[in-house]
Parts: structure tokens; C-alpha cells; sequence
């Protein structure tokens, strides 16, 4: 049992930068070596990075998709941008229904204003964003006939979530209805200009003639929501508090935020916490875990997402991926999100990217897809999830066609050879000295992060790979035919093997 | 180097020296066990229409008989301009049967006049009224409920998924979708899906420029995942094991499939070219893969398919029997898709073995908006192939202005004594499980459709597996 204050050991250190960042980069790995740091101490280090929006630049979804991929491969600021990601996945919203790239970039910074600040603020923020008005349809929301659209998604997938963690139901159907009302009337100053150019920025603002106050409509009563959950008792909770027009989707907001669970605890806290542990640590979190980082972090008051992510980080349940091989039935590993597995790769492997002007983001590879596609076929395409639900994580991540493409993806990067950008030159990560096959075999699975995490079955296989089934006893990494073809095709097989698509 | 190479792999236990089809699934025992305890020699094939179709206009009343659907039906459904009703002419040669419930004489959309010469020949389940209790208005809720088969549910795999976790296991690939990710009625972690666009295109990446050594990294690579399997632990690593050894054993079986069938049907490949839409070519790719499964490729055990067709959120344009419209070009595409494949399928002898199940999230709404529909509720399912006992079941739901809900929408019930009472999807999906997947009784209860509790009027309580469609 640990807290804050146990030491990390190096392979514990690699294991946070691991799981807050991207992969492994050459810096990462001497940190890890050198580091005499607690957990906290550590931590607390890397939350203090600042969160920095990507540069968009260029007029189209896809050279705002390529911006956002350049930012994530090369940014400092790593544990903000794992955060961006998270974040992007809880307030799903996509350009198939937004059909404005502006509106996606400029969801894209709010996302990055919060990542690790006030959860209830945000929120608040994110009622009025109009990508997300857009795409849940709060501009469609007319007190004739009130759109229930993102008042169940807020309920159900932005904060309380359909049932509390003992699976009771958190609100019902007429809940839904009233806060429908509340939502009432929202619009945003949409760009004058047509086209879809970056940085224009658009407004929401309050119509009131489209607003559903209770004189307009007094047979549907007062707005009042929560009799039968919540906490509030056979009362409710009404809107009132603030008066009615704009301030009501604000005190809807903070009527959620003191809603309790079946156990009487903050529904709110005890669900985000959750989802943060599936998150950063691993899926089926305990709910004992749940209410002690929630508890440690005052998490239901404050609502501050860092100190309740140093709670996670510095917590025992944070530390039982990085299980060493070999593995028992109570090994628990998780699913990298394909945005993991392409931008991890790159990082560790001192890739430099650049987007082509004429082809796009792209690696010098094998094939000839874009970074963007690589994704897509991954199954994650960067502002546009599947839906609102956004991405099915874990073992969904994984099937003949997604896994197909992450083999595409590791052959394209072990063909990327040249001397230019965009494409991959193992001397700067790899002593190219080595010639013991097994030392070889150990410094590029150091390099992916898998030091300790290969079976010693699989381990054989890659060395047999490099010494064409134990005929050769060394090799001389610097010979060209032997650097273009083994080392990289040992470098291929290594971001293809089972190991490295987990955690 | 090449002798050298030749002898590892004749060393490898992993590669069949000569071959790529390793011994991991040739004579694989309890392959043949599933085989024969569950669907036997048969298809299973879901076809998905995306959107909500609008179940009105799709088995529309022609005339009242002893009730007042048409009356009903004429005074939601416009004519004129922007209308989209559908005239008694225009739906008489399209008549299939009359309404249980009401006598009403019952016809198809004129869109569908394909699928109409399959009803005549008794090879067409019309199901109606289909859907679930305190049902959904959202795409996302109600494509939930009829993925996983538990609507309000929390489950996370799909009923498909549960059926197929039940009888299969490790590397084989009992299902496929026509999709990139895995279908949602199939997901589940015990057994591999096959998820491929188009059986051509799916080829192991290897590195073009040293082709040399393919041999070697495939026994590589195989050696890998074989090894997370053999580890047996965790699951999610036995899992990635599967599944890579059964993605690329796909690889090697599956891309001449392709080449195949055009080969040896070349004038059913070139049917399915002229009819050019992306229903006509998803099925193409699913009567190339059972092509396969018929003629014994080994590794393509393909038994289970899922085809989508989206475009049917008809808010706006949706049309009426006009060709133009876009609802006519919908019914239009998927019917004459269905009908090739049938034909396709009957000329390889196979049609038998096949069935086809075709459903939608959600109808839509029963007053017409400007001209479209909005969201709605229960609609119709079908069910083809050459062992479907045809006809129509199920009752029309009722349309009267007194029986709809606030929002204009029909009402689930599954009250015994009512007339218009729903059938439950669930019904359906069990009665294919039973009759045509050889599932037992009590198992689908308890693995895959769980019995709602609450008031029997309202809720799903009592199960009818037994619906007749399949024998």
C-alpha cells in the first residue's frame, strides 16, 4: 500500500509518463532512470504543465484535424493534452453534424481552457458552446415544443449519468422535460462568412421571445425537477432560485452539482471520478477507490479536476497496470486508444513531423495514408466520434479491421526510412553499436516502453527474427541492408506484438 | 540467407511449412461442435436500415376493413405537394395481407416491388409493429436497445454477441461485418469478428520494399500472438492473441474470395455492379464470403453477417410512391439488394441455409411534418430467405389521432386483448435464436434476452419465441 509519499521506482516512473503522456521520448527514459521523487512530488511536477490549444491554421476540417495531431506529436505539455482527449470523449461532439470546422477549433480551446480546472464551470461553459448548441440541438430549442436533445445528454453522459453507481436511476423522464425548458431559447452569432474558415469565433446569446417562461405557458407549471431523486427531497429542486430567462441553465447546472446518489453521496463527483479512473488507471475501477481519490481530493466541493487527478495518479489503483510480465489471472492491463498508440509511437521514436502542403500529414512510410486516416481506420478520427456516446474504449478498440490498421500503421513507421522528415531514423534512439541480438531486442522494446511487459516466448521471437531463427550470433547494425531491413522490420514486428497495444 | 530461412521455418512450430493456414483452426474439434449444436450448416444475415424507416410508408393500410386505418392513414399522410401518402392505387400491386387486427388490407411501398415478388413466392416475413416498451425518440438510445437486445439496459455487448459468446471461442471468426468496426449486435470479447469493407482489400501489410523476409516475419508475427494466447491471461491479452492470429489468417483467406467469385459468377458479380448502390454491394461482399464458406475454403467460416444502409432520417423530402422521392430510392435500393442476393444465393444452391433479418431504430412519426416524418416508435421488421415461412404477422399499430401519445407517436402494448398490441422485437430475435440458430429456450431467457419486469400490458413479460416465421 502506497500514497503520495512512496518513492517511485524507475519502472514506476515510466510508468506515469507512460500513462499521462505519450509514449516514451529519449527524455522521458533518463528521467525515469534519475528520478528519486515520490509519487506526489513527481506528479505534481508534471500537473503543473499549462494546457495549450494547437495552432489551427489552414481553411479545412482536415488541416485543423492535421494541427491538432502536429500539437499532440511535438507539445510539452503532454498530461493536459491526455486530459483535451478525455475530455473530447466525455463531451462528444463531431463535424459530421457541426459541419463548422471554426465551431470544432473553437470547441477544441475551450477543451483546453478546463482541462484540469473547475468541472462545474466547465459545464457551465459547455452550455453555451455552440458546437455543442449545434450538435445537440439547443439552437433547435423552441419553447413550442422544448428539444430534450442535450438536457438528456447533459444528464446522462455529461455528468449524473442514466444510473448512480449501485444502478439506481438517477432522474427520470419528466426531469428531462423540465430542464428541456430551461434550455430554451439559446442561439449563437453564427460567422457572417460562409466558408468554413478557422478563427472566426461565434457568440451564444438569449432570445427570450423563444424562451419558455412559466407565464408563457403556465399549463405546464413551474419548473421544478428531482422529486423523486436526488436528494432533495419530495420538493424538488426549482429554478426559480435565480429567477427565470438565462440565469436557468446556470442553476440547473448547480442543482445537478448537489445531486446525491442512493447512498446519499454526490452523484456527480463519485461518476467523474469513475470515468478518470477507467481513464488514467484501468477499467472496473473499485467504488471504494471511487470515494477515497473523490474524499483525498475534496473533489464534491471543489471541483477541481487537478487535484483530483494527483489523488488518481498518486493512488495504489493507478500503479496496477504496470504489472510486470509475466502475467496471472489478476493482471489487469487496458486498451491503448489508437491516438495512444499513433502519437506515443512517434514520440517515442523521435519521429519529426511536418505537414505536407499538398499531401497532407503524413508519415514517409510503406503506404501512402495520412496520419488522420491511419486514425480513422483505427477507429478514432479526431473531432468526430461515432457519436455522442463518443469512442467504445477497452476491448472495443479491437477488432479484425481496427487491428488491421494498427499493423498498417506499424509497417508504415518501420518503412519509413530516409534521412528527411516525416519519416524514421532509429540512430536517434538506438545505439547502433549493439550487436548482442537479445541487447538489441531489450533497447527497442525500451524504446516502446514494453521493457518488462514481453513474455520471454515473445521476447525469443523477436530475437529469432533478428538472427534469422538463432543462425546469426550478432549483427552489425551499421551494415545497410541489415539496418533497412531487420532493424526495422524488428521495429515493424515489436509495434505489431500484442504487448503493444495495452497499456 | 535462404537456406538458412527455409530451415527455420521448417523448425517453427507455428508455420505449416508450405502453407499459411496454420493447425491453429483445420480440424479443429469444437469448431464442428458449435457447428452442429447451433446454426448447423446456415447464414445468419442482419441488415440494418439506419435512421428510423418510417414504417407507415413502408406496410401502409390500403383500405379500413373492419377498422378505420385508412381513414387514419389519409388524414396524417398528405397528397399534394410535399405530400407523401400513398394511394390505394398506388399500394394495390403491392398487396400482401389483410391486418389481423383490423382486416385492413395491408400493401407495400411501391418501392419495394421486389421485395413484393419474394413475399409472393411465401419467401417473406412482414413482422409488424415492431419495437420496445418506454421507447426512445433518440438515434443513439433506441440503436442501443436493439443492438444489445435490453433496452433501458446498461449491457454492453450485443445480443449477437452473447449468442456468439455462448458457442464460440478463440481464434475463429464465426461472424463479420460489412464495416470497419465491430457491428454492434456482435460485439463481445470470447470469440474474434471479422470486420472488412470489402474482402479484397483485406491483405497483411508488409513492407514492399524487402519482401524477402515476409515469410519470416509472418512466422514472427504469428509467434507473438500465438504466444499471448498460449499466456492465457489477462483476458484483453488473450483477446489482441485471437484476434491478430484471426485477422491474419483472414488475410490470407479472404482477399480471393474476391477473386473467386468474380471469376466463377462472373454475370451475378456484374448483377450487383448494375445495381450499384452500397446495399447491392455489402451484400455482394457477404454472397462472396459464403461463396467461399460453400466451396470449403479453409479459414472462411463465416456463418453471421451485418450490412447497414443509412439515409433513412426522412425529417425533410422524404416523398411519397414517386420515383424521385427519397424514401421510393431507399426502398427501391434495399429491396432490389435483397432480391439479388436472393437469387444470387438461390442459384448456388444456398438460399436454403440463408436468412436474412431486416430492421430499423426506430418508425416515425404518424403525422407528416412540412414533408418528411419525425422520430417515431414501432415499425415493421422482415425476415427473408428459402426456409422463411412467409406471410405477415403481427399487428398494425394503431394510428387513430385518440391512440397516439403527445408527441403524435403509436403506443407500445403488449396487452393480449388489444387489437393493435405490439410485437415485441425481442420476440423476433428470439424466435431466430430458437428455430433458426438452435438456441435452447431457457438459454435465451437467461444469456440473451433477459424478461423486463413491471405491468404485463406494458412491458415485455412474457415471451413468444414461437412466432411461426421460421419453422
Amino acid at each position: 500500500m502506497g500514497d503520495a509519499n512512496t518513492l517511485l521506482t524507475p519502472a514506476e516512473t515510466r510508468h506515469v509518463l507512460k500513462r499521462t503522456g505519450f509514449g516514451l521520448s529519449k527524455r522521458d527514459r533518463r528521467t525515469a532512470e534519475r528520478n528519486r521523487k515520490s509519487r506526489g512530488a513527481f506528479v505534481d511536477k508534471l500537473l503543473r504543465a499549462k494546457p495549450k490549444s494547437p495552432r489551427f491554421k489552414g481553411d479545412s476540417f482536415s488541416n485543423a484535424q492535421d494541427a491538432w495531431l502536429i500539437h499532440l506529436s511535438k507539445t510539452k505539455a503532454v498530461l493536459p493534452e491526455k486530459l483535451v482527449l478525455f475530455w473530447h470523449d466525455h463531451f462528444s461532439t463531431g463535424i459530421d453534424v457541426v459541419a463548422r470546422t471554426g465551431l470544432m477549433t473553437q470547441q477544441n480551446e475551450l477543451l483546453h481552457t478546463f482541462a484540469k480546472g473547475n468541472f462545474k464551470e466547465f459545464v457551465r461553459a459547455m452550455n453555451r458552446n455552440p458546437a455543442m448548441m449545434e450538435f445537440l440541438d439547443t439552437v433547435r430549442n423552441r419553447k413550442e415544443n422544448p428539444n430534450e436533445n442535450y438536457p438528456r445528454e447533459l444528464c446522462e453522459l455529461f455528468t449524473l449519468g442514466v444510473k448512480d453507481l449501485l444502478g439506481q436511476p438517477n432522474y427520470t423522464q419528466d426531469d428531462i422535460v423540465q430542464i428541456a425548458r430551461a434550455f430554451t431559447g439559446w442561439r449563437y452569432s453564427a460567422p457572417e462568412r460562409r466558408d468554413e474558415r478557422l478563427y472566426e469565433r461565434s457568440e451564444p446569446f438569449f432570445e427570450e421571445s423563444r424562451h419558455d417562461f412559466a407565464a408563457n405557458y403556465p399549463e405546464r407549471g413551474p419548473k421544478t425537477i428531482f422529486t423523486t431523486t436526488g436528494g432533495f427531497g419530495p420538493g424538488g429542486a426549482a429554478f426559480d432560485a435565480d429567477g427565470e430567462g438565462p440565469s436557468e441553465i446556470d442553476t440547473v447546472i448547480d442543482i445537478l452539482f448537489a445531486h446525491r446518489d442512493s447512498e446519499g453521496m454526490n452523484t456527480i463527483a463519485r461518476r467523474t471520478a469513475y470515468r478518470l479512473l477507467e481513464y488514467f488507471a484501468h477499467p472496473n475501477p473499485d467504488l471504494a477507490v471511487v470515494d477515497e481519490v473523490v474524499a483525498t481530493s475534496n473533489f464534491d466541493t471543489t471541483w477541481n479536476i487537478k487535484t483530483l487527478l494527483r489523488a488518481i495518479l498518486t493512488h495504489d489503483a493507478f500503479y496496477v497496470t504496470a504489472a510486470p510480465a509475466p502475467f496471472n489471472a489478476s493482471t489487469i492491463k487496458s486498451v491503448k486508444w489508437p491516438i495512444d498508440l499513433v502519437i506515443g509511437t512517434i514520440r517515442a521514436l523521435g519521429m519529426k513531423l511536418k505537414v505536407d502542403r499538398e499531401r497532407g500529414l503524413r508519415i514517409e512510410g510503406g503506404g501512402r495514408a495520412r496520419l488522420r486516416s491511419h486514425l480513422e481506420e483505427m477507429g478514432q478520427e479526431l473531432m468526430n466520434p461515432p457519436s455522442v456516446f463518443g469512442w467504445d474504449w477497452e476491448v472495443a478498440w479491437l477488432s479484425s479491421a481496427t487491428l488491421l490498421a494498427r499493423f498498417v500503421f506499424a509497417r508504415d513507421v518501420g518503412a519509413a526510412r530516409g534521412r528527411g522528415r516525416n519519416t524514421f531514423i532509429p540512430k536517434k534512439v538506438l545505439n547502433l553499436r549493439l550487436t548482442d541480438p537479445d541487447a538489441i531486442v531489450d533497447a527497442v522494446l525500451a524504446i516502446l516502453g514494453l521493457s518488462d511487459q514481453l513474455s520471454a516466448a515473445e521476447h525469443a521471437a523477436l530475437v529469432d527474427y533478428l538472427t534469422d531463427g538463432g543462425t546469426l550470433t550478432s549483427l552489425d547494425l551499421k551494415d545497410e541492408d541489415t539496418h533497412d531491413e531487420r532493424l526495422h522490420g524488428l521495429f515493424a514486428l515489436a509495434l505489431q506484438a500484442p504487448a503493444y497495444q495495452l497499456h | 540467407m535462404a537456406i538458412t530461412r527455409r530451415q527455420f521455418l521448417k523448425r517453427s512450430s507455428a508455420a505449416a511449412a508450405g502453407g499459411f493456414f496454420g493447425p491453429t483452426l483445420l480440424g479443429n474439434g469444437w469448431m464442428h461442435q458449435a457447428l452442429a449444436d447451433t446454426i448447423g450448416d446456415r447464414y445468419f444475415v442482419l441488415l440494418f436500415l439506419d435512421g428510423g424507416n418510417d414504417g407507415l410508408n413502408t406496410v401502409s393500410p390500403i383500405d379500413n376493413g373492419g377498422g378505420l386505418l385508412r381513414t387514419a392513414y389519409d388524414g396524417w399522410r398528405n397528397t399534394g405537394v410535399g405530400g407523401i401518402n400513398l394511394s390505394p392505387g398506388e399500394l394495390s400491386p403491392q398487396a400482401i395481407a389483410a391486418d389481423p387486427g383490423t382486416g385492413a388490407q395491408l400493401g407495400l411501398h411501391p418501392g419495394l416491388a421486389d421485395l413484393k415478388t419474394l413475399y409472393d413466392l411465401g419467401k417473406v416475413a412482414v413482422i409488424q409493429g415492431c419495437g420496445y416498451p418506454d421507447f426512445s425518440l433518440s438515434h443513439d438510445d433506441s440503436r442501443r436497445a436493439w443492438r444489445t437486445g435490453s433496452p433501458g439496459g446498461t449491457s454492453s455487448t450485443g445480443w449477437m454477441g452473447r449468442y456468439l459468446a455462448a458457442n464460440y471461442v478463440g481464434t475463429d471468426i464465426p461472424a463479420a461485418g460489412i464495416s470497419n468496426g465491430v457491428p454492434g449486435e456482435f460485439v463481445q470479447s470470447a470469440t474474434s469478428v471479422l470486420t472488412v469493407r470489402r474482402v479484397r482489400d483485406f491483405r497483411f501489410p508488409y513492407d514492399n520494399s524487402f519482401r524477402s523476409d515476409i515469410d519470416l516475419k509472418r512466422t514472427i508475427f504469428n509467434d507473438l500472438h500465438e504466444s499471448a494466447r498460449a499466456g492465457g491471461q489477462p483476458s484483453v491479452l488473450t483477446h489482441i492473441g485471437n484476434a491478430g492470429t484471426a485477422t491474419l489468417l483472414s488475410t490470407e483467406a479472404y482477399p480471393a474470395l474476391h477473386d473467386t467469385y468474380q471469376l466463377e459468377r462472373p454475370t451475378w458479380d456484374q448483377a450487383y455492379s448494375d445495381n450499384s448502390s452500397s446495399t447491392s454491394n455489402d451484400l455482394r461482399e457477404v454472397a462472396k464470403i459464403i461463396y467461399g464458406v460453400e466451396s470449403g475454403v479453409p479459414n472462411v467460416n463465416a456463418r453471421f453477417f451485418q450490412v447497414r444502409n443509412g439515409g433513412y432520417d426522412t425529417h425533410s423530402d422524404q416523398g411519397g410512391a414517386n420515383p424521385d422521392g427519397s424514401h421510393f430510392n431507399l426502398h427501391n435500393e434495399v429491396g432490389s439488394a435483397l432480391k439479388l442476393f436472393y437469387d444470387d444465393l438461390a442459384d448456388m444452391g444456398a438460399i436454403d441455409k440463408v436468412c436474412v433479418m431486416v430492421f430499423s431504430e426506430f418508425s416515425r412519426r404518424i403525422p407528416q411534418n412540412d414533408n418528411g416524418t419525425d422520430h417515431g416508435s414501432q415499425g415493421p421488421m422482415f425476415v427473408i430467405g428459402g426456409n422463411v415461412v412467409g406471410g405477415t404477422y403481427g399487428n398494425h399499430p394503431n394510428i387513430e389521432e385518440s391512440a397516439l401519445d403527445r408527441s403524435g407517436n403509436t403506443v407500445y402494448s403488449q396487452d393480449g386483448v388489444d387489437s393493435f398490441r405490439s410485437t415485441d422485437f425481442r420476440d423476433v430475435y428470439g424466435t431466430a435464436l430458437k428455430h433458426w440458430l438452435n438456441m435452447p429456450h431457457g438459454q435465451i431467457l437467461t444469456d440473451v434476452l433477459p424478461l423486463d419486469s413491471g405491468d404485463p400490458a406494458e412491458w415485455w413479460t412474457t415471451e413468444n419465441f414461437d412466432m411461426g416465421f421460421l419453422p
